[in-house]
């Protein structure tokens, strides 16, 4: 039924059955994303309990996928640092990530602007 | 009162996201500033568009401030019209489509309705993905950055399984994705260069 991972190299190398202690490690550590993985996996369309080894490929892809682009955001702009534009920049060409980043970024002033504006309310009463 | 001019560009096939801009910003100048209704089929492309608009509107707003530099009177009016119009339009626009979702969640079924809400809350743990990013860059990274990274990741993982559920479905097989399906949409999307790879460098002669 489900595929084991016996296929070397396709994505992480999972099928290594070791503990923690591999510099390579990303497949090794312990799955930081598990809950929260199923939850979107199935918000999304997949079934109510996901196989644990999709859940599982999920999460390095995820992991890569913020390495990825935590390197990319070091080299560009200020180097060594990561700041929201440099973000913004390298999302730039995806519609869907950029509109989303956009979003997120406005909502988070909009918050933070209406919490002051209730905390000087108080304040001021 | 339906602006015939506004609602032409609108209506335009093409919809290249920066000339849509254009075209609107022509047409509005050269008519009386309403803040009226466009007309009911206009409202679908707009809708169409939000993903570029917002993509877009940095642009417009950019060349926006070019034109004032270079000619006079007439832009820096045309500057003081034009983001009203637009966040009104933009407003309209919002107001609708909130009403839509609102109509369709209420007619939702109970299974409908958990995944709805699963969509909809579930988020990666801030201070995982600040552990992550920092053990990365070994320095620290403002609060912004990390929302920034967990809804791009959120939106990352959609794509995935939306891929592979199309892949899934293609080969016959039922819901609980397996890992032959994720790999599959894995491969599919880095040929379409949707997940990035540094991982190997571009030798062009050799």
């Amino acid at each position: 039924m489900a595929d084991e991972e016996d296929e070397p190299g396709f994505e992480e190398e999972l099928d290594d059955g070791s503990g923690g202690l591999d510099a390579a490690g990303h497949g090794r550590r312990k799955r930081l994303f598990s809950k929260e993985l199923r939850c979107m996996m199935y918000g999304f369309g997949d079934d109510q309990n996901p196989y644990t080894e999709s859940v599982d490929i999920l999460e390095d892809l995820v992991i890569e996928f913020i390495t990825e682009m935590t390197h990319k955001a070091m080299s560009i702009g200020r180097q060594g640092r990561v700041q929201v534009e440099d973000i913004v920049f390298l999302i730039r060409k995806d519609p869907r990530k950029f509109a989303r980043v956009k979003d997120l970024l406005t909502m988070n002033e909009e918050l933070k602007r209406a919490r002051k504006a209730f905390d000087e309310a108080n304040y001021g009463s | 009162m339906a602006d015939p001019a506004r609602i032409k560009p609108e209506d335009s096939p093409e919809k290249e996201g920066f000339t849509n801009d254009e075209h609107l910003k022509t047409d509005e100048t050269e008519h009386e500033p309403e803040p009226e209704t466009s007309a009911d089929g206009s409202k679908e492309p707009s809708r169409q568009d939000r993903p570029r608009d917002l993509n877009t509107e940095g642009e417009a707003a950019a060349a926006d401030d070019e034109e004032e530099g270079t000619s006079g009177q007439p832009s820096a009016k045309r500057l003081k019209l034009e983001p009203e119009k637009k966040k009104e339009k933009r407003q309209k626009v919002d107001e609708d489509e909130i009403q839509k979702m609102q109509v369709l969640v209420s007619s939702f079924s109970e299974e409908q309705l958990n995944r709805y809400e699963m969509y909809r809350r579930s988020a990666f743990p801030k201070a995982a993905i600040k552990r992550l990013i920092q053990s990365i860059t070994g320095s620290s990274v403002s609060q912004n950055v990390v929302i920034a990274m967990s809804g791009i990741s959120k939106v990352f993982v959609g794509e995935i399984v939306e891929e592979a559920l199309d892949v899934c479905e293609k080969w016959g097989d039922t819901p609980p994705l397996q890992p032959k399906h994720m790999r599959e949409a894995v491969r599919r999307l880095k040929s379409r260069d949707q997940i990035p790879n540094s991982k190997y460098k571009n030798i062009l002669f050799h």
